[in-house]
């Protein structure tokens, strides 16, 4: 008897159906493997990270570069080799000059800190703090005779430090050769630019060449104006800072003002966190120098100018985005790839949407098409 | 200049050149200043005849490059571009530093602090209406409109 009974999925889908989860039970398979053999994996990821760091941060540099050196070449400036030296002794220049000047003043402003001010620190959070406890001297005091009971503060202080002088030594050596290795390998990677992109082309297939080139030139145009874009921000904010701390009286105003320059690559919490600092010092040391609500006020006034004004001007439409989407970003790469996953958060959700609009777009193109090919009834 | 539809002027290059070179004229004074203030250079040169020297500087700048202006108008005059977003960056930034190095200077010249807050609002709310106008008119950058 045939049954007429509609079926819940035709043949063809149990088919796929089936397909997709025999691909997802090998995908985890192989993942069970891997984890079984993980020191072999952590010698081959270190090696691979070994070669992807400065090749990363070469291209990263590159993008900021590249249309420096375009430019020249526009002028006239030329060959290559010039242009780039050109590129070269300017970047050279910017970097050791502002050390130059800056080092020796941020070099002060810190001796100074440790000489005058952290014992201004330690008697505030001693004798003013006490006082001025909000929840009571009394819950204050049993607080401290906790911190002492358990030694806790000695404990995490005597760990502090051999766990930074670990962490420094393990990012040391990386941190040379990337320095060591990068101009050179900047040097060759901007000389034959175009020619790198070539022979990369050509190892794609012929039917995939024109989505992948298309697709890697919008994410290089996309990254590259990120980039640029949140540098020019992060020395301007850092600049203006400065001189606004100095000007309104500010102890410290290069530190806190590198703060802000440095903290500004991360959106939204960057501001918040280079807040702080300066918020805080402000309190501690009223009624000298200005008050916690003018440094306050300062801040948000900065950071509102920077986030609306600037911000959408510099970095157009390309890399706009709904707030949500950026702190979600910032969440889910910042636990996956650490401090590396906030910084780039943005411009990686960025590069998604560049996927997303390309695919959406070659969806309509040929939908368009078929449209167009489409026989009309008469 | 030429007129597109009945809906806008397009200004040539020309213009904009004009605009950004006097108005970095302006601001070269006051853009210098902030290095100087940054740098705690103040403490190391006289300020007074350092702003003079400054100000020979710009006179002359300014003299120099109204005259290559001028010999290059025709040629600029030929360039037009739909909008001039780059330019209307640099003019954004030239006018941060602009306002930063007017405070500086008027702390130079002795003024009292408790008033920086003051002029810094009315110079920086000054220079929005006018970058916003000036976006809106010659460099096509509306940025009101969303």
């Amino acid at each position: 008897m045939i049954s007429l009974k509609k079926k819940l999925f035709s043949d063809e889908n149990l088919a796929r159906i089936i397909k997709i989860l025999v691909i997802i039970l090998l995908v985890l398979a192989v993942f069970f493997m891997a984890i079984q053999f993980t020191s072999l994996w952590t010698w081959i990821t270190d090696a691979i990270k070994a070669v992807i760091v400065p090749i990363g941060t070469g291209y990263l540099i590159a993008l900021i570069f590249f249309p420096l050196i375009r430019f020249l070449e526009k002028k006239g400036i030329g060959p290559r080799w010039l242009s780039l030296l050109i590129v070269f002794i300017l970047a050279a220049a910017v970097v050791f000059g502002t050390f130059f000047f800056l080092f020796p003043l941020v070099k002060q402003e810190i001796t100074n800190f440790f000489t005058n001010d952290v014992n201004k620190i330690i008697q505030y959070l001693t004798v003013d703090m006490r006082v001025n406890f909000v929840l009571g001297t009394d819950i204050y005091d049993q607080l401290v005779a906790y911190i002492n009971e358990t030694d806790a503060l000695n404990t995490w202080l005597d760990t502090l430090v051999p766990n930074l002088l670990a962490g420094l030594s393990n990012i040391a050596l990386p941190l040379i050769t990337v320095i060591s290795v990068l101009p050179i390998m900047l040097f060759y990677y901007l000389k034959d630019y175009e020619m790198i992109g070539e022979r990369l082309r050509s190892l794609i297939p012929a039917k995939q060449e024109k989505t992948v080139s298309d697709l890697g030139s919008r994410l290089n145009q996309t990254v590259g104006a990120y980039l640029r874009g949140q540098l020019l921000l992060m020395v301007t904010l850092g600049i203006v800072a400065t001189i606004v701390y100095k000007l309104i009286g500010l102890k410290y105003f290069y530190i806190f003002g590198i703060i802000v320059g440095i903290t500004n690559i991360i959106p939204y919490f960057g501001a918040i966190i280079a807040a702080i600092p300066p918020i805080l010092f402000a309190f501690i040391s009223a009624p000298v120098g200005p008050g916690p609500l003018l440094v306050l006020i300062v801040n948000l006034v900065l950071q509102g100018i920077e986030g609306n004004i600037f911000q959408p001007i510099i970095m157009g439409k390309q890399l706009s985005m709904h707030p949500l989407i950026i702190l979600m970003s910032i969440l889910f790469f910042g636990s996956l790839f650490g401090t590396l996953g906030i910084i780039f958060a943005s411009p990686i959700a960025a590069s998604i949407r560049v996927f997303i609009e390309y695919f959406k777009e070659r969806k309509a193109a040929r939908e368009a098409k078929e449209a167009a090919e489409r026989p009309v009834a008469p | 200049m030429i007129k597109a539809g009945g809906k806008g002027k397009i200004y040539s290059l020309y213009e904009i050149a004009v605009i950004l070179f006097y108005a970095s004229v302006i601001a070269f004074v006051p853009v210098v200043l902030v290095v100087t203030y940054i740098f705690d250079l103040d403490a190391r040169l006289n300020i007074d005849t350092f702003i003079l020297w400054l100000v020979i500087g710009a006179a002359i700048a300014g003299a120099i490059g109204s005259v290559i202006l001028l010999w290059r108008k025709d040629h600029l005059k030929r360039r037009v571009k739909p909008a001039y977003r780059t330019e209307f960056i640099y003019l954004l930034f030239l006018s941060v530093f602009f306002v930063l190095g007017f405070v500086v200077f008027f702390d130079y010249l002795g003024g009292d602090r408790a008033y920086i807050a003051n002029i810094l609002i009315l110079i920086t709310v000054l220079l929005i209406y006018i970058l916003i106008n000036l976006g809106r008119t010659f460099f096509k950058f509306d940025y009101m409109k969303k």
